[in-house]
């Protein structure tokens, strides 16, 4: 007849001690390496605290029709220009040049929010004028909602010269975010919610290119239109308009943020406890070595003993 | 239009907000007419109901009433669809999502006689998918939510919701009216700055400067107490415009009559010309002494040459705390304009300086520690006596005339020019390169910009050694050579101790037969001082190093004939960085990484 294991049972054993004994600070080292040295550990291996994080959103991105377009007219310097600033307009005198613009913002997958504007742009020009380069400043209004609610004015510049005298300039490009610090996990950050290019003022400065673009890039949050492959038309008929046709698209951006304390603090714990399952486990094996080989003298009190309470 | 009429006596839409039980008017406002029932405005109407059916769909149908080619659905086609060759539509279908939906074809059968002939059907067609829709409840699920009706009461509202960016949307069109705060007499901050033309209109004062482009744009004003200097270019044909071009001319600059305030009743205060300079071809600068009389006018000399254009302007207002004008003075500077010059170029300064302010004539390049991109303080040391009784009743300085004119103030100790620019400088690189042709363009040094800028000397200049050790040496230095730089941007003149010895290695005693500087090398060390929030830069030592030849002329040139001789000066920090993290460590010094406890502390 072959036995078999019919049923078992874990049996526990006590082991008692006084206070001031070897077997106390025994358990006070262990203790203390088996919920320490996971600590140790999850913060030596990088990584513990997360403090740069992203996610995934498509901007609410409005065209504000602001325009200033400046093109070179001559290979001497002479140029045409025109903007939606009346003051500006006002100072250019002699080379102001209005031309058509129509613009169009496109929602083209339907879920409130524009994917795309088509700005198209007809500059008329004298007989003896040609078109060398061109300088197009255009400005946006740029929200997001996800995690902390971001309200700002932004920018996208188009340039492109060339040696030959040109018809169209075509250009199909992204708007895109540029984060210079990480955003802040919640909260409003309006931060640069102020006019990029400031049309009430009657000044020339503020309509300087240079200026505009500096005080523009010293900002944390930007974006830039990227355009890899503009496109330059040469052959322009006599008498037609030099023309400027942009695409721009608002693409889904990934933005980093700074997460906030539970965040960090969830992302932590994960790691701590990965780790201190091992050592709960490795220091478990070396207490009941220990205690059961009698290394520390400590009094067994096997479960058989009734225990009265 | 034919069928407005009708469409406007439909009932009001499910849209409107019942206003009739629930006045929103508060209590202060006065309820203007009596309430209004929301009628739609007359044009929109009502919107219309979206066709669900698919049989009468048709999205070929482009033409009303008359027929579209090759749309089999139109329903104008019935005697055209003969002449058809294909369907632009062959089917329409519901919506997608239902489980069974109905799908209308369009298809053309040709006849024995060649003409086409058309076939259509309405069926029904089952969809497999699992996630199919079996019944619809919810009208608007599937479709955009209709659009509220603009009726007279929520227009406003409306158009402000769905136009939040538009074409001639700017606030300020228009120009700025010049007077807005009628409380105030005098100017403000960044106040435009009011003029009286020849017959009482007013005007701006105007301050050219650059634009979209380098070229001058007249019609910018001038913003009272910001302190504007712009350099513009300016294209001129010289027989047409050497004469009439006002920009060119001296009047355009100093027949201004400004207001002293911003109202009506405002005095007159005209602008007083300082001096004028003349700046011949050749660079050199002379003053005019204004007698009056003169025509100081554009001249065209002869057909390549334009005498007496304004090359420069400087402007420097005299304001009270009031905000009023008191004076304004303008310096000019006048020369010449040459043919093959294609553009002219043209500086416009403005300076404002509040009445009996003293300290207007010394200008600080920090408080007290340099600030960078402002011009090191220098002087040169004067004999330490009592200085002779005329420093004490100093006449009251023109600024503009001690700035043209480069005065010293001369204090115990060290003496200093007022003009902030004329202080330890760089040579300049110019056109011609040539070390030995004067005068040089200097550059002053400013602090905590390293620069190198240089000249060439031709081997067959340097054959008397002696004079162009000289000539070099002034070339490089500058004309006044000062010798002790401030350790602070506010250095005071009377106290000599805060004033650094410009070191220097070169010994011209010792000067061997032929050695001429290769270079002069300017080491500034500097340090922080303070706090670590607010750090002073401060000048610990400026050393002057001249590199001298040691072999002969031609060995350096390496046969060129040419050699190159630098100017350089570089600013070495010599404090320690600040660190990252806590300057005062914690007393629990647990050797933790700073960011340990990054989130609790």
């Amino acid at each position: 007849m072959a036995f078999y294991d019919v049923y078992s049972h874990p049996a526990l054993v006590r082991y008692k001690t006084s206070v001031c004994t070897k077997a106390t600070l025994f358990l006070v080292v262990v203790l203390c390496l088996t919920y320490i040295s996971p600590l140790l550990v999850a913060y030596r291996s990088q990584g513990f605290w997360i403090k740069r994080r992203t996610y995934e959103e498509q901007p609410v991105v409005r065209f504000q029709y602001q325009t200033l377009l400046v093109a070179a007219t001559s290979t001497r310097g002479d140029y045409v220009a025109w903007s939606s600033f009346p003051h500006l307009n006002n100072m250019l005198g002699a080379n102001l040049r209005i031309p058509s613009v129509s613009v169009r913002e496109d929602d083209q997958n339907q879920d409130g929010k524009t994917d795309l504007l088509i700005f198209q742009l007809q500059l008329p020009l004298k007989p003896e004028e040609q078109v060398y380069s061109v300088q197009l400043l255009l400005t946006f209004s740029y929200k997001l909602f996800r995690m902390s609610t971001v309200v700002m004015q932004s920018l996208a510049y188009v340039q492109h010269s060339s040696s030959v005298p040109g018809a169209k300039l075509s250009v199909s490009g992204d708007l895109r975010l540029q984060q210079r610090t990480p955003l802040p996990h919640r909260g409003l950050y309006d931060m640069y919610n102020v006019p990029v290019i400031d049309g009430s003022s009657p000044f020339a400065s503020a309509y300087n290119l240079d200026n505009i673009i500096r005080s523009y890039q010293e900002r944390n949050l930007t974006t830039v239109l990227s355009y890899p492959m503009p496109v330059w038309t040469v052959g322009r008929a006599a008498g037609s308009p030099f023309q400027l046709n942009i695409e721009i698209r608002y693409p889904m951006e990934v933005i980093s943020y700074r997460p906030g304390f539970w965040e960090t603090i969830k992302c932590a714990w994960i790691q701590y406890v990965s780790v201190l399952l091992v050592f709960l486990w490795v220091f478990e094996r070396v207490q009941r070595f220990v205690f059961q080989n009698q290394v520390l003298t400590t009094v067994p009190v096997p479960v058989g003993k009734p225990h009265l309470s | 239009m034919s069928n407005t009429s009708d469409l406007l006596t439909l009932p009001p839409t499910d849209f409107d907000s019942p206003i009739p039980t629930t006045p929103r008017y508060s209590r202060t406002e006065e309820p203007i007419q009596p309430t209004l029932p929301a009628e739609p405005l007359p044009v929109s109407g009502r919107l219309l109901t979206p066709v669900t059916k698919v049989g009468s769909l048709c999205p070929c149908d482009k033409h009303k009433d008359v027929c579209d080619i090759n749309c089999c659905c139109d329903r104008a086609c019935s005697e055209e669809v003969a002449l058809f060759t294909g369907c632009s539509v062959d089917t329409v279908s519901g919506k997608k999502q239902l489980c069974s939906n109905d799908v209308a074809t369009y298809s053309l059968e040709s006849r024995i006689d060649g003409y086409s002939e058309l076939q259509s059907s309405v069926r029904k067609e089952t969809n497999y998918d699992v996630f199919c829709i079996q019944s619809q409840n919810r009208v608007d699920g599937l479709s955009h939510p209709s659009p509220a009706l603009p009726t007279d009461s929520n227009f406003d509202s409306l158009f402000k919701e769905f136009t939040s960016f538009i074409f001639g949307s700017e606030e300020n069109g228009g120009p700025v009216a010049p007077a807005e705060h009628q409380a105030l007499s005098g100017y403000q901050w960044g106040d435009v700055m009011v003029t009286a033309g020849e017959s009482g209109q007013r005007g701006m004062f105007w301050l050219p400067a650059p634009c979209v482009t380098a070229d001058c744009v007249d019609t910018s004003p001038a913003a009272f107490l910001k302190d504007q200097s712009s350099r513009c270019s300016r294209r001129v044909v010289l027989k047409q415009d050497c004469g009439s071009l006002l920009a060119l001319k001296m009047d355009t600059y100093t027949d201004i009559r400004v207001f002293a305030g911003k109202t009506q009743d405002a005095a007159l205060v005209p602008v007083e010309v300082a001096s004028v300079i003349l700046q011949s071809v050749d660079g050199t600068q002379t003053e005019l002494m204004i007698s009056g009389g003169e025509n100081l006018n554009p001249v065209l000399l002869n057909p390549t040459v334009c005498a007496n254009v304004v090359l420069k302007v400087a402007y420097v207002t005299k304001y009270n705390p009031a905000g009023e004008i008191v004076n304004v003075t303008v310096s000019l500077v006048l020369g010449f304009v040459r043919e093959a010059a294609l553009s002219l170029e043209q500086e416009f300064h403005i300076t404002f300086f509040q009445e009996d302010g003293e300290e207007a004539a010394i200008h600080c390049s920090g408080n007290p520690g340099y600030v960078v991109g402002l011009p090191l303080v220098s002087g040169t040391r004067t004999a330490e006596y009592p200085l002779p009784a005329w420093t004490l009743d100093f006449p009251h300085l023109d600024l503009q005339t001690a700035q043209d004119l480069s005065l010293t103030v001369v204090v115990t100790g060290i003496a200093r020019s007022v003009d902030p620019r004329d202080t330890v400088s760089l040579l300049h690189s110019a056109e011609d390169q040539d070390c030995l042709q004067g005068p040089h363009r200097r550059s002053p040094v400013l602090f905590g910009l390293d620069s190198v800028s240089g000249c060439t000397l031709r081997l067959k200049d340097a054959a008397n050694c002696s004079l162009v050790l000289e000539v070099l040496l002034d070339a490089l230095r500058g004309p006044n050579h000062a010798n002790f730089v401030a350790s602070f941007g506010n250095s005071p003149l009377d106290y000599p101790l805060d004033w650094i010895p410009i070191e220097s290695n070169f010994n011209p005693v010792e000067a061997q037969s032929c050695s001429i500087p290769l270079s002069l090398h300017l080491q500034i060390e500097w340090t922080k001082y303070g706090l670590l929030m607010n750090p002073q830069a401060q000048i610990v030592s400026i050393k002057e190093v001249i590199r001298t030849n040691t072999t002969s002329l031609d060995m350096l040139s390496g046969g060129s004939s040419i050699l190159s001789i630098r100017s350089s000066v570089a600013f070495v920090p010599v404090s320690a960085a600040a660190l990252p993290g806590y300057r005062a460590t914690p007393t629990i010094n647990a050797k933790l990484p700073f960011d340990f406890f990054f989130p609790f502390v």
